[in-house]
């Protein structure tokens, strides 16, 4: 058993983040640990699989047990031989440029015969389902290959406890689908499995117990009790003919790679669209393209009656904008209230009521008392709401949002869904990439879903998932993500 | 690399760079010489070898730059010197740029690090070229996504001045660098929860192993190097005047 006793962790010494917590998970168990942004979720993974405090300092109380003999006096090496840490972000945990020597390395690290790291890499990749990939490079695997590749490192080195943080967070329907088989198995193995999570939907079906941490203290939820009720918004019906935005046999390539083949669609005013399809499918391409970032090969882009090529890059800002999947690469400034006016200042768009709406817009995104901190010590959910309120106030036409619910927490959620009918309610429209089948249901108007770079399905949400059911795609139906 | 520095004869730095050309053609790795980064960089050593001609005034007057118009000019005489010394220059950077391009995608970096290990060299260093190896396309890929980024805000590159350069480098530096070190410390942490340092060996499930053409290549590196310095040092004096 792995068990968390009395366990306190502040990182300034000032601000409990752990609060006295007692917590256990038992091997061949499946625990989900979910929370609100900022709960301490991350920190107590991190205080699990032993880098706190051994690599992330702060203040530390109480003990980690595993099989009730205190673990504190073992170096990180051999806390994680039993128990290992799968982080949020599998791009930066992947260390080297091929798939059997990812799995090999824990393993060789630990000088273990050549003979035993061969069958540890192929019973691991064969655990994950991914025996294919052995000889494939890296860098060339898509974002869910790569999540399993960091699971089948991780439990190359055997360990009787596996923690993931946020695993959906990088995957689509269907790769949470397989995750889920992966943890079955882990769990036949006798593996304890905890996962960290906002979507508790992704790995209910598999949990045998679902942890709400508040207040730095864990409680026990009902496995079946949903979080959050669904709600559904009126839909404004579209009464306007000419669109807003639209393209026309729209191409686009990354060297010989074909990313976007002959899209054409259209958007009206007021119409809220998810765009849905698998990884890699085109779908962060085409909002670039559709944002004015990137340039197609071929085809036309249309911003009302202007085309794209024809504008410049502050002209189409003022009229289209961005959001991206990491808050990370769009923080420029050294205060968030410098960030937050910095779109106005770039659009010469800087008047005393603009300034007031800044005022009013960060209060909503609740963090207005955090104006003169810098950006980057935010939170990722906190990093993610100044982006959408600095990106949209003054404003734009077009919003164009790339999975902006990921790592959020309810209030997260609620601040970027008011953005969105805001938008919509002057005028506007917002397409969003999204995997949260529950959102594109209560809310969108239409849904695009898109395959290998082109259009495969478009229209409403019941009929787009209605044949997205007959034609194999049945995990995008309940894609357990809570809207 | 260091035969052309110790002997630096444009016409050997061509020989060589030739046979770089029949290396990417043999490993079929694609070049494109008019695509992308390539362009820059064959752009740029036609800069070396103008700055060159223009910078450099000894030698025999071969023609100007800017010839004599009326009572004006003329202007940057360009010298065989010159000459000679600018394509001596660009045809080295080529030649190491190229080069380069070449030992990274025909080598494998895991091997690379068991035979830097072999050589004894703790693996703890060798690994770092692989990391780096590993990170480089996707600090790369960073660098679009976040001049993207600054597109989406309105924000353009400016170089009307000092501040506005400042403004425009901090714009890129500060979410690169920011994302680096985010991924830095998740990349520490997984390495250190596998045991990466732990111990002060190692296994390795692929290894390196030296073959017959590893002797031949290495015979000929030394050869060439030989017959280099002997160049440099006035030996072979009927090589060394059409070479």
């Amino acid at each position: 058993m792995l068990e968390a006793r009395n366990l306190s962790f502040s990182y300034d010494g000032i601000t409990p983040v752990l609060n006295s917590l007692d917590f256990q998970v038992q091997r061949g168990e499946i625990v989900i640990i979910t929370g609100s942004t900022g709960s301490g979720k991350s920190t107590l993974a991190n205080c699990l699989s032993g880098f706190i405090p051994r690599s992330i300092k702060g203040k530390f109380s109480g003990s980690i047990l595993i099989d009730d003999s205190d673990i504190s006096d073992l170096p990180i090496a051999e806390v994680a031989r039993h128990v290992s840490l799968v982080q949020q972000d599998p791009e930066s945990q992947i260390c080297t440029l091929q798939v059997s020597d990812e799995v090999a390395f824990g393993p060789e690290n630990h000088a273990f015969e050549v003979k035993e790291i061969a069958i540890l890499v192929d019973s691991s990749l064969r655990s994950i389902d991914a025996k294919h990939l052995s000889g494939r490079a890296t860098f060339e695997l898509s974002g869910g290959e790569k999540q399993r590749l960091i699971i089948a490192a991780m439990i190359s080195c055997r360990p009787s406890y596996l923690i993931l943080d946020e695993p959906s967070s990088s995957l689509d329907p269907k790769g949470v689908f397989q995750l889920r088989h992966i943890l079955r198995d882990l769990k036949k193995q006798n593996v304890g499995v905890i996962v960290i999570e906002h979507n508790i939907l992704a790995f209910q079906p598999v949990a045998d117990r679902i942890l709400i941490l508040s207040d730095g203290k864990t409680l026990l939820i009902d496995k079946h009790e949903n979080q959050e009720s669904i709600q559904s918004t009126q839909k404004i019906p579209n009464d306007t003919i000419s669109p807003l935005l639209s393209t026309r046999n729209l191409e686009f390539s990354y060297g010989d790679r074909k990313i976007i083949t002959n899209v054409t669609f259209s958007v009206y005013e007021k119409e809220i669209i998810g765009l849905m399809g698998n990884n890699g499918s085109g779908k962060t391409t085409l909002l670039n393209l559709l944002g004015g970032l990137l340039v197609p090969d071929s085809g036309t882009i249309h911003i009302t009656e202007y085309q794209l090529k024809d504008l410049n890059a502050k002209e189409i800002a003022r009229r289209a904008a961005t959001v991206f999947q990491n808050p990370n690469h769009q923080i420029f400034e050294k205060t968030v209230w410098n960030e937050q006016i910095l779109t106005l200042e770039s659009l010469n768009l800087v008047t005393p009521e603009t300034l007031q709406k800044c005022e009013v817009s960060l209060d909503q995104a609740g963090i207005a008392d955090l104006k003169d901190r810098n950006p980057f010590s935010l939170s990722h959910g906190q990093k993610r709401r100044l982006n959408v309120s600095s990106i949209a106030i003054h404003m734009p036409e077009v919003l164009l949002l790339d999975e902006p619910f990921i790592g959020q927490d309810v209030e997260g959620r609620k601040f970027i869904k008011e953005t969105v009918f805001e938008t919509i309610n002057r005028g506007g429209a917002v397409l969003i990439i999204t995997h949260d089948s529950n959102f594109v249901r209560n809310h969108c108007d239409r849904v695009i879903f898109m395959e290998n770079g082109s259009i495969l399905l478009d229209g409403s949400p019941t009929s787009v998932f209605e044949r997205l059911v007959t034609i194999g795609y049945n995990e995008y139906i309940d894609s357990g993500v809570q809207s | 690399m260091i035969g052309i520095i110790v002997y630096p004869s444009w016409r050997l730095s061509t020989v060589l760079l030739f046979i770089v050309f029949i290396g990417f053609y043999i490993a079929k790795v694609p070049l494109r010489l008019t695509k992308g980064r390539t362009k820059f960089i064959i752009i740029f050593s036609v800069l070396l070898l103008l700055i060159q001609l223009l910078v450099t005034s000894n030698g025999t007057i071969l023609g100007f730059i800017i010839p004599q118009i009326g009572e004006f000019g003329p202007l940057f005489p360009v010298t065989d010197f010159g000459v000679v010394r600018g394509l001596g220059i660009s045809t080295r950077f080529l030649l190491l740029v190229f080069s380069s391009m070449l030992f990274v995608s025909v080598t494998d970096p895991t091997l690379l690090a068991h035979s830097l290990t072999k050589l004894r060299i703790p693996y703890m260093y060798s690994f770092s070229l692989v990391i780096a190896l590993r990170f480089l396309p996707l600090f790369d890929l960073e660098n679009h996504t976040v001049r993207m980024a600054q597109k989406s805000r309105g924000i353009t590159p400016e170089v009307t001045g000092i501040r506005k350069i400042i403004r425009t480098i901090r714009y890129t530096f500060f979410p690169l660098l920011v994302s680096a070190l985010s991924r830095v410390d998740a990349l520490s942490m997984s390495m250190d929860g596998r045991g990466f340092g732990y111990r002060s060996d190692r296994s390795y499930f692929r290894k390196s192993s030296w073959r017959m053409i590893d002797t031949i290549v290495t015979l000929l590196v030394v050869c060439f190097l030989a017959i280099c310095l002997l160049l440099s040092v006035g030996y072979f004096p009927e090589l060394s005047s059409f070479i």
